[in-house]
């Protein structure tokens, strides 16, 4: 049983946190910024509330740009801890050789990091986001009033860390490969035995589609989403110039994972996409031969309070949770 | 078994609590209420002790100024008291006192004319008894509750009946009569004698006394 120093009770007076909202920061969605709250009640995990909030949700990009806002959340989601989890451009998830995380992206920019190791013989992942942006985003939430912040990730290693505690990689015994699809870029993710032994990310995202579409199809970017829902157009043609290399990496990782780590990889997920999952999985069925599988970020979780009967605009939009639910599920799993 | 991607990039420093109690900020407050509610009382105490030591001072002063009025009243108090039982002493004498005068005034009728009293006293009551050292206040009268009273006759009878004289003087002393004065009459072995003191001219005479026991005599 650890030792609690009667100073250390009083200075740091946070216990295993059990009730945690997760919080994407800087997501620039329309809909407004993702959160999820997660309670872990006799070993199970709960979703208790998700939606999205009607909050100032830009990260500033500049030191000079720190405005000292505070959030105030809705009833539902007042959890006593908050994961907050950043996107930034300037924000960084690497695998490090260093060891700790002590390379920098921009030297000239303070940048607070920590590192891991997730797996055996592999370098550690390293995470790091600019000084004034992490102090910023702990100013957010203020003392004395629900939530607290308790944690402060990037937001890749957050939606990683959801899926690496989810369901759909304990049915596949660990072993997988999965893909994170943001706006900007998509992140690679290799897991063998349930530890992350690969990650890579990749500059392309919904994003990227959307634009080609727009300009390829002659059409706004805001119309892109129809054609990808819509089975009237085939977007294929536009979209696998831009997905053939995104596949191709997925195909050497797994060649990697089987020739470094002897493990045969047969299970391919997919987070984070809203639409135009059909066209994706027709595709990589063509190039990889294998079948792509679409995870829901609520898969396996048992719902309570506001969340037994979610927005159905929430329950399509569930994909755009991923990173804030990952934030609050890594907090969970990690108490 | 999962490996933790948790990189957390939150400083401690940067942790804080939800609940409207803050024990940073409430533990350095509430020592200092504690602080100085200790002071206060302190104070407090201070005060009390000084008005009170004050006051004392006061009421010495005081009872400094009253103790010479204290004490002529506590000494007339004692002179109250002697002067209050002397006078229930004396009032004790009064109602003691056994009255003679008109049983003597009836006497001279029954004295007959051959007799002749040469004496008639009350004597005096025994001493008292020394008063006990120990006794702070000496009694101011006896301080037993009743006394023997006697009177004592003496006289001389002339004729040659002088004998019959006497007793029918001690006869009379013993008639109802003299009965609220007189308990007992009667004459003391020896008491009844010729009177040779004068010569022999005066040898027919005779000297008698007679001792009266009276009604005792009540200090109450």
């Amino acid at each position: 049983m650890p030792q609690v120093s009667l100073t250390d009770s009083f200075t740091k007076p946070f216990k295993a946190c059990s009730d945690v909202i997760g919080l994407e920061v800087g997501a620039g969605l329309s809909e407004g910024v993702p959160a999820v709250r997660l309670r872990k009640s006799k070993g199970r995990t709960e979703l208790v509330a998700a939606g999205f909030l009607d909050l100032p949700g830009a990260v500033p990009v500049s030191p000079g740009a720190c405005d000292a806002q505070t959030w105030r959340l809705p009833a539902p989601f007042r959890a006593p801890h908050a994961a907050l989890a950043i996107r930034s451009p300037h924000a960084y998830l690497r695998h490090s050789a260093g060891g700790h995380g002590e390379e920098t992206a921009d030297r000239a920019m303070a940048y607070r990091q920590a590192a891991r190791q997730t797996a055996p013989e592999m370098p550690p992942l390293a995470a790091g986001l600019p000084e004034f942006q992490a102090a910023w985003a702990a100013r957010l939430l203020p003392e004395g009033r629900r939530p607290t912040a308790c944690s402060l990730q990037v937001a890749a290693a957050a939606a990683m860390g959801g899926f690496a505690a989810s369901s759909a990689l304990a049915r596949a015994q660990g072993h997988a490969v999965a893909l994170f699809v943001f706006a900007t870029s998509t992140s690679l993710a290799a897991f063998q035995d349930g530890r992350l032994v690969f990650y890579r990310e990749h500059g392309v995202g919904m994003d990227h589609l959307r634009a080609a579409i727009s300009s390829q199809m002659g059409i706004e970017t805001a119309l892109a989403d129809s054609v990808l829902e819509d089975t009237l157009i085939d977007p294929t043609p536009v979209i696998e110039p831009i997905l053939r290399p995104l596949y191709r990496q997925i195909e050497i990782s797994a060649d990697y994972l089987l020739r470094r780590c002897k493990c045969q990889v047969e299970h391919f997920f997919v987070n984070g996409l809203t639409v135009g999952g059909p066209h994706w999985a027709k595709l990589f069925t063509r190039i990889m031969t294998h079948n792509m599988t679409f995870c829901s970020p609520f898969e396996g979780l048992e719902r309570t309070g506001q969340a037994v009967r979610l927005p159905e605009d929430v329950e399509k939009r569930a994909p755009l949770l991923m990173t804030a639910l990952g934030a609050a599920r890594t907090v969970l799993e990690d108490a | 078994m999962n490996a933790s991607l948790h990189l957390n990039l939150l400083k401690d420093d940067e942790r804080f609590t939800s609940s409207p109690i803050r024990p940073r900020i409430m533990i350095p407050l509430l020592t200092l209420l504690s602080v100085a509610g200790l002071g206060v009382w302190w104070l407090l105490l201070t005060e009390r002790l000084s008005g009170a030591v004050h006051e004392k001072a006061i009421r010495e002063a005081h009872c400094a100024e009253l103790t010479p009025a204290r004490n002529q009243v506590l000494s007339l108090r004692a002179r109250e008291k002697e002067v209050r039982a002397a006078l229930t002493q004396l009032g004790f004498y009064r109602a003691s006192r056994i009255r003679f005068g008109d049983t003597l005034m009836r006497l001279p009728q029954h004295v007959p004319a051959s007799i002749q009293f040469t004496e008639l006293r009350v004597p005096p009551p025994p001493p008292l008894p020394a008063p006990d050292p120990a006794l702070k206040v000496k009694p101011l009268g006896p301080t037993n509750l009743v006394e023997a009273v006697s009177l004592r006759i003496a006289g001389r009878a002339g004729s040659s009946a002088s004998d019959e004289a006497v007793r029918s003087l001690l006869d009379a002393l013993r008639q109802p009569a003299y009965t609220n004065l007189i308990r007992k009459a009667e004459i003391p072995k020896g008491a009844f004698r010729q009177d040779s003191a004068r010569g022999p001219a005066a040898r027919e005479s005779i000297l008698f006394e007679i001792t009266c026991a009276c009604g005792e005599r009540r200090f109450k």
